[in-house]
């Protein structure tokens, strides 16, 4: 088990606002781990950061390569899938499902080159895995947001990435997809590490090894029960959604 | 028709205003499906009314008013790209900025100009029975350089016009294709001002991707479908140009305008009638 990324002391914002101060994290192969907090606390800068989308302000992030210890840091993107926020696109741009997906390869790829069959036969075998290989010719704009959840989730893991980064999965989407949406998740940590953003903490506790919980600041919390005291004192005012199977284990108070 | 269009092909002017029809064509296919798919009108049609200010520094200084107006309107195009991202200011109030100060230089400059200046009107409305050879050769140059682009980069510009901060995450060069494209944007607006005139061309840049967008949701079949749209409306507003004897530009965009329509009607049509099949398709198994 190799050490993917670690963040030290990072500083990182829009414009003169700071939103995400002294933070530090490392990040291991196989973990999962839920990123939750209060909107505005920093969550997706966090994942910005790390996306090379935003340069800190002070501070550093750091990838490690598989065999060669510590490699040069704008390689982020072949290590790297990400899934952002849905609501972000236009839902009206003509691309089709396929096309989507393949463009998770655009970095491996020369900017010249076209897709060799092999490629478009692994997009495809992604689809039917996720259970969508039926929308491959639809435009994205004819989709439901779980479907569309499903092709970005193939986009973001056709690279074979190291770790996988979701904004908000679970926005527009119906519990029942959620289940299986996470069971998949689940499935996938077996071979890369993820970090998932979320302010539904009653959900994603149930799947995730470990919190962070980021309020300006980031509390690494090792395990993934965590009660309301603790999250007061992590200065992470959410609330805690409890869902009935959900086990709730009080912790000893924990230091970090 | 026929015979009209074969009197015409006779006149030098006409073979001139074909050809640039046919090159307008398909730079405004092409580059036209940038913009709508990206969402960019507005900032196109700025650049459109900025470029005003380059003709009227053109005909003050003696240049060629569409040399003068098409370094003028990559610049602004490049103005409003940089400004916006790095300045402080809302894109569209830019846009508003741009276009207005553009147009004020325009007047300014072709009021100072020394003696009488010919063909203003032409900019402003569109005049294709004006169109010079240098027009047509610059034309053909930026046909070459566009579609070029749009062979090399096309998965790039596909995806980056899709998700730009996706495509930032892979690397993608999406610094240098926005500044690129928007030039190619600027350069296609003013070579295509002599067939619908700097008030219309945007019509050229919109109508015929629209009405693509009717019967495919596809990119690629957008910028291909936009090309021969763009062009039967262009050498058809041509013909009832010359044949009723009014402005050029305008007959284009009526052209344009009509078969939008007619195309929207069509695709009605086409959908009441499979929706009317599908229902009868299902009426069948429960009948028997």
């Amino acid at each position: 088990m190799g050490k993917i990324l670690e963040i030290t002391d990072l500083y990182a914002g829009y414009g003169n606002e700071i939103i995400l101060k002294d933070v530090s994290l490392v990040v291991n192969d196989n973990d999962y781990i839920g990123i939750i907090g209060p909107n505005g606390g920093g969550k997706t800068t966090l994942l910005k950061v790390i996306l090379g989308i935003i340069k800190p302000y002070r501070g550093s992030v750091t990838f490690f390569n598989d065999r060669q210890g510590e490699s040069s840091n704008g390689e982020s993107s072949n290590i790297i899938g990400y899934l952002p926020q849905i609501n972000q696109i236009d839902l009206r741009f003509p691309i089709q499902v396929a096309d989507v997906v393949l463009s998770g390869l655009m970095s491996k790829e020369g900017l010249f080159s076209r897709y060799s069959g092999r490629q478009k036969k692994l997009a495809e075998s992604l689809l039917s895995r996720l259970g969508v290989y039926h929308l491959r010719k639809k435009t994205i704009g004819e989709l439901s947001g779980g479907q569309l959840q499903r092709i970005y989730l193939c986009r973001a893991i056709i690279s074979s990435p190291r770790l996988l980064m979701l904004d908000e999965p679970n926005t527009f989407v119906d519990t029942k997809f959620e289940t299986d949406f996470y069971e998949i998740l689940r499935d996938l940590n077996n071979d890369m590490a993820i970090i998932v953003v979320s302010h539904d903490v009653g959900t994603i506790s149930w799947y995730v090894k470990t919190i962070a919980c980021v309020n300006r600041n980031l509390h690494y919390h090792p395990t993934n029960t965590i009660t309301q005291e603790q999250l007061a004192s992590y200065n992470c005012p959410i609330q805690l959604v409890t869902h009935g199977d959900i086990p709730h284990t009080v912790l000893a108070t924990h230091k970090h | 028709m026929t015979e009209l269009f074969f009197e015409l092909l006779n006149y030098k002017f006409f073979t001139n205003a074909l050809l640039a029809s046919v090159f307008a064509s398909i730079n405004c296919g092409i580059i036209g499906t940038y913009i709508v798919t990206r969402r960019l009108v507005f900032i196109s049609g700025g650049i459109t009314h900025t470029s005003f200010g380059g003709i009227g520094i053109g005909y003050f200084f003696g240049f060629n008013p569409i040399v003068s107006a098409a370094v003028f309107s990559v610049l602004a195009a490049l103005g409003i790209e940089f400004f916006s991202k790095k300045a402080d200011v809302r894109e569209d109030s830019l846009i508003g900025i741009f276009w207005s100060f553009g147009m004020a230089l325009g007047i300014i400059f072709a009021f100072l100009a020394p003696g009488y200046t010919p063909n203003l009107m032409g900019y402003l409305f569109g005049s294709l029975l004006t169109v010079t050879p240098l027009d047509i050769r610059l034309m053909i140059a930026l046909t070459i350089i566009v579609t070029l682009f749009f062979v090399a980069f096309y998965k790039v510009i596909l995806f980056i016009s899709f998700d730009q901060e996706y495509a930032k995450t892979h690397n993608a060069p999406v610094q240098f294709i926005n500044y690129a494209l928007i030039s190619l944007v600027a350069l296609t607006i003013v070579l295509s001002i002599k067939v619908a005139g700097i008030i219309l061309v945007i019509s050229l840049l919109t109508i015929p991707q629209t009405i693509a967008n009717l019967f495919s949701k596809n990119f690629m079949n957008i910028l291909i479908l936009s090309v021969p749209i763009a062009f039967f409306c262009a050498f058809s507003g041509l013909l009832i140009s010359y044949s009723l004897n009014i402005p050029s530009g305008a007959s284009v965009i009526m052209s344009l305008v009509f078969t939008f329509i007619i195309a929207k009607l069509f695709t009605i049509i086409v959908n009441k009638l499979s929706v009317k099949k599908a229902v009868l398709n299902q009426k069948k198994p429960t009948k028997a």
